[in-house]
């Protein structure tokens, strides 16, 4: 080996271990025995994994992003699937435009966001007296906004190669419209809307920029008790916590790989 | 029968952000009065305060800055691991490329807490520098503007790397096999053969970095500490701290105009030069 080729490999390595570094610190502070940051630890101990349960901001914050990203997975799916095929198949005027207009969520910066649906929400709630600001379902239908790009997006690249022949032979053979979605079309899109349902939850789950403006006392998500904590101290508590949250992320993520290749998506 | 499909799902995003973009711009050129929060108007005060404030110049100044650097340094370290990970034939390729990946969905908050653990003033940078013996009293790490950049440099380096990895896999290596077997060195492939063929990409990855660190939140509030404002804090502030609806959307505004810009204009150079 050339040392070009040394020097490559080690300024390689610096960059992926500066990625992970921070993961890596985390992880193993959430292990020590010691109540607060010191190096080296006196021992190490599981025990902090037990006291997340005691904090009730975490347990509920758990749930609440677990819920959010649970329903705005399935609405995103409901409402991002035809409308991909649809774009992906029929030729009609201002297409593209369309598909364009469904990924912007994806350019808005993530506190812009939040500002503009905060407000849209304040005033909805004045208007029809519904609560919506803090509430589960105002949540959702704000991280519908942010499942849907990504769903078109993911479903879209596993349409690259779909031939409509097979459609077009199961209803020569007499299927309806519903039977060849069903038995022809979703078997062939399986793995995109697949990627797509767990991408969609892990957008969700992970997302603190937007929600940072909606929620409210009583109701946060994980990673904004996390933020608020962080904002107080650092200690063994919220490295479990966190570990925690990039165990979730992270195995949704290896199932998504088997299905899509995510560096082709990103 | 299209419209049935699309409908829905395009409702869902005019009504869910673009309409409310749209309010939030109008609300931005209303008036905020102490004791009486927003008041009808159509005036650009808002605008003109921001713009004219030294204390806000100096957040958009230092935002901007902090930005760049950032940029600057995920480039210089995203490039060489974007390069191995396109050329190599590994088997570990696409456990890497996860790993690359994973830190992205983790969350800025997660990531922020590593830092905190490596920057603190008993954390693990200021034991070792005790332990070599370079120090007598810990350092202030935390809370600096070094801290929030080196912290934004890890958020984003992983889109630095894709972006790259994604050109230079596009470059076929023969061509860099020519310029050295014509004597070229490493360096001057990487310089006169690899550089310019990766530019779309490099110009890609850079704004995109950019703007990520225009808008970052978490790393500057826990890093940088209360103390230390960027844009994205400065938003959330006049909303949740002051309530000042008017001169927050036009925060919001100045923040989405200045992404929105820099990407079109950096695609229109990308397809101006590099269009086939």
């Amino acid at each position: 080996m050339t040392a070009g080729r040394v020097a490559l490999r080690v300024a390689a390595g610096l960059g992926l271990g500066f990625i992970l570094l921070p993961l890596v610190l985390v992880s193993w502070l959430s292990f020590f025995r010691d109540e607060v940051v010191v190096f080296p630890p006196s021992g190490y101990t599981l025990r902090w994994f037990r006291a997340i349960l005691d904090q009730r901001n975490f347990v509920d914050g758990f749930v609440t992003s677990l819920e959010v990203g649970v329903f705005a997975m399935l609405a995103g799916l409901a409402l991002g699937v035809p409308a991909s095929l649809t774009l992906a198949r029929y030729r009609f005027a201002g297409r593209e435009s369309l598909g364009l207009l469904l990924l912007t969520p994806l350019v808005v910066p993530g506190v812009v966001a939040g500002t503009a649906i905060y407000v849209f929400q304040v005033e909805t709630e004045i208007l029809t007296r519904l609560p919506l600001v803090a509430s589960l379902p105002g949540l959702v239908l704000a991280h519908v906004v942010i499942t849907i790009p990504w769903t078109v997006r993911l479903v879209t690249a596993s349409l690259v190669g779909f031939d409509r022949a097979v459609e077009e032979a199961a209803q020569n053979l007499g299927a309806g419209p519903w039977t060849t979605f069903r038995r022809v079309t979703l078997p062939l899109i399986r793995p995109g809307v697949v990627a797509a349902a767990l991408f969609g939850f892990v957008i969700s789950f992970g997302n603190l920029e937007m929600t940072l403006f909606l929620i409210g006392p009583g109701r946060t998500t994980l990673p904004i008790a996390i933020l608020q904590y962080l904002e107080w101290r650092i200690d063994p508590v919220i490295a479990a916590v966190s570990l925690l949250q990039i165990l979730v992320i992270g195995a949704a993520m290896v199932v998504t790989d088997r299905y899509v290749k995510l560096a082709r998506v990103l | 029968m299209a419209g049935a499909l699309v409908g829905p799902a395009t409702l869902a995003v005019v009504l869910g952000l673009l309409v409310p973009l749209a309010i939030l711009f109008r609300y931005s050129l209303n008036r905020f009065v102490p004791g009486r929060l927003m008041v009808d108007a159509l005036t650009v005060e808002n605008y003109v305060k921001f713009f004219t404030d030294p204390y806000y110049m100096a957040v958009l100044v230092r935002t901007l800055r902090v930005s760049a650097v950032c940029m600057v340094l995920c480039l210089v370290m995203g490039f060489p691991l974007a390069y191995a990970l396109a050329r190599t034939r590994s088997r570990w390729k696409s456990a890497v490329v996860m790993l690359v990946v994973l830190p992205l969905f983790v969350g800025n908050a997660v990531r922020a807490a590593g830092w905190m653990v490596m920057f603190g003033s008993r954390g693990l940078l200021n034991t070792l520098l005790g332990v070599v013996g370079l120090i007598d009293h810990p350092l202030q790490l935390m809370y600096t503007e070094a801290a929030v950049i080196v912290g934004i440099t890890a958020v984003n380096l992983p889109f630095m790397v894709l972006t790259l990895e994604s050109v230079v896999e596009g470059i076929d290596p023969a061509i860099e096999e020519a310029a050295a077997s014509l004597g070229a060195r490493p360096l001057q492939v990487f310089r006169r053969v690899i550089l310019p063929l990766a530019m779309p990409g490099v110009l890609a990855g850079t704004i995109l970095v950019f703007i990520l660190g225009m808008n970052a939140y978490a790393t500057p509030i826990l890093l940088g500490g209360p103390r230390f404002q960027m844009m994205g804090p400065l938003v959330y502030g006049q909303f949740a701290g002051l309530n000042n609806w008017p001169f927050g959307a036009a925060l919001s505004f100045v923040l989405m105009a200045a992404t929105l810009s820099l990407s079109a204009v950096s695609n229109l150079l990308i397809q101006r030069r590099y269009r086939r």
